[in-house]
């Protein structure tokens, strides 16, 4: 399949327009009426690349520093999920897991549902430790018991990053064979690629730092990470690519019929172009995101609120960041 | 491009989309017809499709139910490693059988064949180990003398191992005495068991012989699960206090190499040397041990040591509300995606929802077909499909209205949307495809099923937008009735 479009050049070069503000020196005479707002979001690069450090570095030294609450499934351990039909409190249920001498501690989660927490234990110990609650609280609904050994914890860890770094590299190549095509060729590829995956970094580096703050800074429950939160780490590697490669399409068929412009108006209008589908699409994902935030259980709610994150943070790298950065990337490194 | 939007390959395509929801539809007007349940197995429906009856496979965070992932330890050496690990999940079968689980899933896995998956819907974590690491070894001893043994059914005694185990007898039941008072457990030996059974009796009767005399060395006792290990403790009396105890079911599926369990069955005297390869297992059972040890010596037992690496139990309402939870914020999902994109795109929008639910409808066909277990992880999976379908079709409807304002005609305006708006549609979707791929071969267990409906989900959206979503904008847009600035969601429209 051939990348070249069959519309020819002159014809489609009618919809490009330069810049507005070009700050360049020879600026070219404005074509025709602004078709679309125009924002110098190249321009004011830096102030993008500020915003997003604002957000990365406390997350970076929050997770330097505090690391991550861990869920049940890295860290290892035995957790029932309960719900009394007596109405404990969160001291009545505290007081008897203290009584049983196993080490367990008790969060809340709402109503009459509570979430213990053990050591792992053995099948036969996590039986005497039910008829134990019962005995103790009065009759209980057992909706869900997870025990996980050390083993599966650390194997689940490790098969994450490296599904996270086996993804990243393969988003890498792929964006460098498909972008070799532009003027520039192959090194032209790897600045898409690498820019591309600049800012997939930026959004997993948003999101695990925000997590890190809210799991281990704030010790919000939410903030906890499990295999959910690896599953969203990766559907916005994804998204956050998605959306990055729509502009860099955009800026591959720009450089192909303008041969006016200079790079950085290239793709500043190729931002401009393709702001309004990348804001919408992602709209409409955080809508439905938003819904899944508000009327879904418990087991949802952190995935819900990891993927609204990531698909913001997502959103904004592709516009803000990625672009910005191949100019500044083609700045370093001239291809023409 | 012109490969994808060839005719024949459209008719295909949409044939094929048609033909799975056809399929899928006409299983529901058969079990309607028939009064059969609208979901689920049902066991004596016929198969409707390619020999499967299609329905949604539930995983066990929405039906309810066990899951546990064993290690294999001690391997048997010299045998090979896949060998030993298939005869260890026949075994489990068998012994899952018996609990009437329906579609027990029990898989090998680990790289070095040293794990195996087991999923039992509607069984809870303690009555699943207590059936799986059942012990079932009967393991048949004879006494030696040794003074330094302090304690054990018999005293100054030890027992050796005789060779012969629960594995030479050929079958197992569970009876009432003929005295009708108390269960027994009637066993069959196989012909080398029972040779091997009338040698050891003939012995046995032979140390102190004459009808009525009793000796240590005339018991054959009867053990379960009793190593060369535990025999070569039998000096130290705290170990033989415990081991010498009835043997404790419990404490025996969820031993670690450091527990010490009850493994004493019973220590008959052997009355005369019994020929014919049958006997008769007595030592005060209820209906239910001597049942579930016929149940256990029939299985047979495993080849290996069983370790639990994680359990987890999932109760069937707590699936069911995380099922009714994830119907519903899919069907939220669905419901602002169509009215958001009416309300944007007008008529391109209205196209793009009906592009939608048919889109909908395929993957859930597919997840049928195919069949993929579903799981929570999964459906995220499928509505974050959703968000990529959406994607395709905005793309295009986006680029359709840059080509309308650049002054082309209805007509060539579609046609050139779908064409500029292919290669992002092409590298985004493929970037996602290869994620998935990664994840489902990499991943850990919970995001490999996630991997696998997103990935289903991508294919079918691109099926979806670039084919139907074109198509009925074309169709629909052949009259010119619908032309008109307004629908379009356009400033103007240029007419010939």
């Amino acid at each position: 399949m051939s990348e070249r479009s069959d519309v020819d050049a002159a014809e489609q070069s009618a919809d490009i327009v330069a810049d507005g503000a070009p700050e360049a020196k020879v600026a070219p005479a404005p074509v025709a009426e602004p078709k679309t707002r125009r924002l110098n979001i190249t321009g004011r690069r830096n102030l993008f690349f500020a915003l997003s450090l604002i957000i990365i570095v406390p997350g970076i030294v929050s997770m330097a520093t505090k690391h991550f609450a861990l869920g049940i499934d890295f860290a290892g351990g035995t957790e029932l999920t309960v719900a009394f039909a007596n109405h404990p409190s969160l001291a009545q249920v505290q007081g008897a897991v203290d009584a049983e001498g196993v080490n367990g501690s008790v969060i809340s989660t709402g109503g009459d549902g509570y979430i213990i927490r053990y050591p792992p234990l053995t099948a036969s110990q996590v039986t005497g430790i039910e008829a134990d609650l019962k005995n103790r609280l009065g009759p209980t609904n057992v909706q869900q018991i997870l025990v996980v050994g050390g083993t599966i914890a650390g194997e689940t860890i490790a098969l994450s990053a490296l599904a996270v770094v086996v993804a990243s590299v393969a988003i890498l190549m792929l964006l460098a064979i498909r972008f070799r095509n532009v003027p520039g060729g192959w090194r032209a590829g790897f600045q898409f690629g690498g820019s591309a995956l600049a800012a997939l970094l930026h959004d997993v580096f948003i999101l695990t730092g925000i997590f890190s703050i809210m799991g281990a800074l704030l010790h919000w429950r939410i903030g906890e990470i499990d295999a959910f939160f690896v599953t969203a780490v990766l559907t916005v590697v994804g998204f956050s690519v998605h959306d990055t490669i729509v502009v860099f399409d955009r800026i591959r068929e720009n450089l192909r019929v303008s041969q006016r412009l200079s790079f950085e108006q290239v793709v500043n209008l190729s931002i401009m172009q393709t702001a309004a589908r990348s804001i919408i699409t992602s709209f409409t994902v955080v809508l439905v995101l938003a819904g899944i935030l508000i009327a879904g259980g418990s087991t949802l709610q952190g995935l819900a609120l990891a993927l609204l994150i990531g698909i913001v943070s997502g959103t904004y790298s592709s516009i803000f960041n990625a672009a910005p950065l191949l100019v500044v990337w083609r700045r370093l490194q001239p291809l023409r | 491009m012109q490969l994808v939007l060839s005719w024949p390959v459209r008719l295909l395509v949409v044939g094929i989309l048609v033909l799975s929801l056809f399929v899928d539809g006409s299983g529901y007007v058969y079990r309607i017809a028939n009064h059969y349940k609208l979901t689920g197995p049902v066991p004596g429906l016929p198969p409707n499709f390619g020999g499967w009856q299609l329905y949604f496979h539930k995983g066990l965070d929405l039906s309810g139910g066990t899951h546990i992932d064993y290690q294999l330890t001690n391997f048997p050496n010299g045998q090979n490693r896949a060998d030993v690990q298939q005869r260890t999940i026949a075994v489990i079968n068998k012994r899952v059988n018996a609990l009437g689980v329906s579609e027990p899933e029990i898989r090998g896995a680990g790289a070095n064949n040293d794990r195996i998956t087991v999923d039992l819907a509607g069984v809870n974590a303690d009555q699943a180990q207590k059936t799986i690491g059942a012990v079932s070894k009967l393991v048949y001893t004879k006494w030696v003398k040794d003074d330094k043994v302090q304690g054990g059914p018999q005293q100054g005694y030890k027992p050796a191992l005789t060779g012969l185990t629960g594995d030479d007898i050929s079958s197992a039941t569970a009876t009432i005495d003929s005295n009708g008072t108390s269960w027994v457990v009637n066993v069959q030996f196989t012909s080398t068991g029972g040779s091997k059974f009338d040698a050891l009796t003939r012995d046995a009767v032979a140390a102190c012989p004459g009808a009525g005399n009793d000796c240590p060395q005339r018991h054959l006792t009867i053990w379960l699960d009793l190593t060369q290990k535990d025999i070569d403790n039998w000096e130290d009396s705290s170990y033989v206090a415990k081991l010498g105890t009835r043997y404790d079911p419990g404490c025996l599926a969820a031993q670690t190499p450091d527990t010490v369990c009850g493994k004493f069955l019973t220590d008959p005297t052997t009355v005369e040397e019994i020929a014919g390869g049958q006997a008769q297992i007595s030592g005060a059972f209820t209906q239910q041990s001597a049942t579930d040890l016929a149940t256990g010596i029939n299985s047979g037992s495993l080849p290996v040591d069983l370790v639990a690496l994680d359990v987890t139990q999932v109760s069937a309402t707590l699936g069911a509300e995380s099922v009714k939870l994830s119907i519903a914020a899919g069907l939220l999902g669905l419901a602002i995606v169509v009215v958001f994109m009416m309300v944007y795109y007008r008529l391109p929008g209205v196209l793009a929802s009906l592009a939608l639910i048919f889109y909908a409808g395929a993957v859930l066909a597919v997840f049928k077909l195919v069949p993929v277990t579903l799981t929570l992880a999964g459906i995220t999976g499928f509505i974050l499909s959703v968000g990529m379908a959406v994607d395709a079709n905005v793309l295009i409807f986006e680029r359709f209205k840059e080509e309308v304002r650049a002054g082309r005609t209805i007509t060539a305006a579609v046609d050139a949307a779908v064409r500029r708006a292919w290669p992002a549609i092409r590298d985004s979707n493929t970037s996602t495809i290869i994620t998935c791929v990664i994840l489902a071969f990499i991943g850990p267990a919970v995001v490999q099923g996630f991997a696998k409906t997103l990935a289903i989900g991508v294919v079918v959206s691109l099926i979806s937008s670039i084919i139907v979503t074109h198509n009925l904008l074309a169709i629909v847009l052949a009259g010119s009735s619908f032309r008109r600035a307004g629908l379009l969601g356009v400033d103007r429209v240029r007419t010939l």
